[in-house]
């Protein structure tokens, strides 16, 4: 954690959530052939051209990076599903959708590196910007009923990037509640 | 003590209280520089920094009194509308005083006006932070102590750094003291 020189910084800096994102499988379709890589993370390949496999994403970019291959889009990425988890976002006010724990970084990486393989592009990135402003701001709702009495709180489906930038202030604020909250138990 | 090398802490010692001295104190007229004789006499009100005026309290030669941020004014102020009060002005580390100050003076009711305040005003800071505009924010930080202060700046810098990260960049950056190469002097 980049941050860990820093006694206040308690969180991963987005890079650093990204470089953990890339450890997500995606699908790609290889357009040449290559014997099985083996790794220390695990077996890949082998590969057959326009035959898919699974691999994790930094390969998949370094792939693609060298024109080796084309990548897939997840399912969750397709508009027609991101349509329906924008609505369920906006329907109910405290409950969070299940999304993939990644999503941002993932969603993030391949607009970058795989931008033509994905269909709809325009569309694809502003609704998960939606999806996001949405999401922020209930979890902003969500942290303004803490009080002296909280002990814990419950985030449903809460994905990486969202833990990432509430943690800070989340930790912050449920500390100085609890010190003020002391005598109080003293006071009786 | 876990707050024995906490700066704010340090720093909240120092804060001003006054205190009323119950016994006469000889060698120490700074405190009360109205005569020329270097004692303080019995009931003699002064200012003294906290972690003095503590320490003189557990020997019983002082009584600490309310210092002026929590008399009734400001829990008037509090009441109306506890988000816009200048705390920092007043006392930049209200809500530690306070708790300080808890155990040490006879009024009970501290807890509940830090506590009632802190509520208040932590909801504008938690609207302010996720809002992070420029225009609004430098007015609204003065308004605020020490602890708030980092409460907002934890917010407010995860926040711009996933919004930094968000807008690209190359992924490797040159350090910047490989930049240029000096020419070695001879």
């Amino acid at each position: 954690m980049a941050a860990q020189s820093d006694p206040q910084g308690s969180e991963f800096s987005a890079a650093e959530l990204e470089f953990l994102a890339e450890d997500e499988m995606i699908e790609i379709v290889p357009n040449m052939r290559m014997e099985s890589l083996n790794l220390i993370s695990g077996d890949f390949g082998p590969f057959h051209p326009q035959i898919s496999t699974q691999v994790p994403l930094w390969l998949a970019m370094a792939l693609k990076k060298r024109g080796k291959c084309t990548i897939r889009p997840p399912e969750w990425m397709l508009v027609e599903k991101l349509m329906q988890v924008l609505e369920a976002e906006r329907d109910s006010q405290k409950s969070f959708q299940p999304l993939p724990f990644h999503y941002v970084e993932i969603s993030r990486l391949l607009f970058d590196h795989a931008r033509d393989d994905i269909p709809d592009i325009y569309m694809v990135r502003s609704l998960i910007e939606d999806i996001k402003d949405v999401r922020f701001y209930k979890i902003g709702t969500g942290l303004e009923v803490i009080s002296q009495r909280t002990t814990a709180l419950k985030l449903n489906h809460l994905t990486a990037m969202e833990v990432n930038i509430v943690r800070p202030f989340l930790v912050k604020a449920l500390q100085t509640f609890n010190k003020l909250d002391n005598p109080e138990i003293h006071k009786s | 003590m876990s707050q024995y090398y906490d700066i704010d802490d340090i720093l909240a010692d120092d804060e001003l209280v006054p205190a009323v001295f119950q016994v006469a104190a000889n060698g120490v007229g700074l405190f009360d520089s109205s005569d020329e004789m270097n004692k303080v006499e019995q009931g003699s009100k002064v200012e003294l920094p906290f972690w003095l005026a503590r320490e003189l309290h557990l020997r019983q030669a002082v009584s600490i009194n309310l210092p002026p941020c929590f008399n009734q004014k400001t829990r008037d102020e509090l009441v109306a509308d506890a988000a816009h009060v200048d705390l920092k002005n007043r006392c930049p580390y209200f809500y530690e005083l306070g708790c300080k100050l808890f155990s040490l003076v006879g009024d009970k009711t501290i807890a509940l006006l830090l506590l009632a305040a802190f509520q208040t005003r932590y909801k504008e800071v938690l609207i302010k932070a996720q809002t992070a505009a420029m225009t609004v924010a430098p007015k609204f930080l003065t308004l605020l102590t020490k602890e708030e202060t980092k409460l907002y700046e934890a917010a407010q810098s995860s926040m711009s750094a996933f919004k930094k990260w968000r807008m690209g960049g190359p992924r490797f950056q040159r350090a910047s003291v490989l930049g240029r190469k000096r020419r070695p002097s001879d």
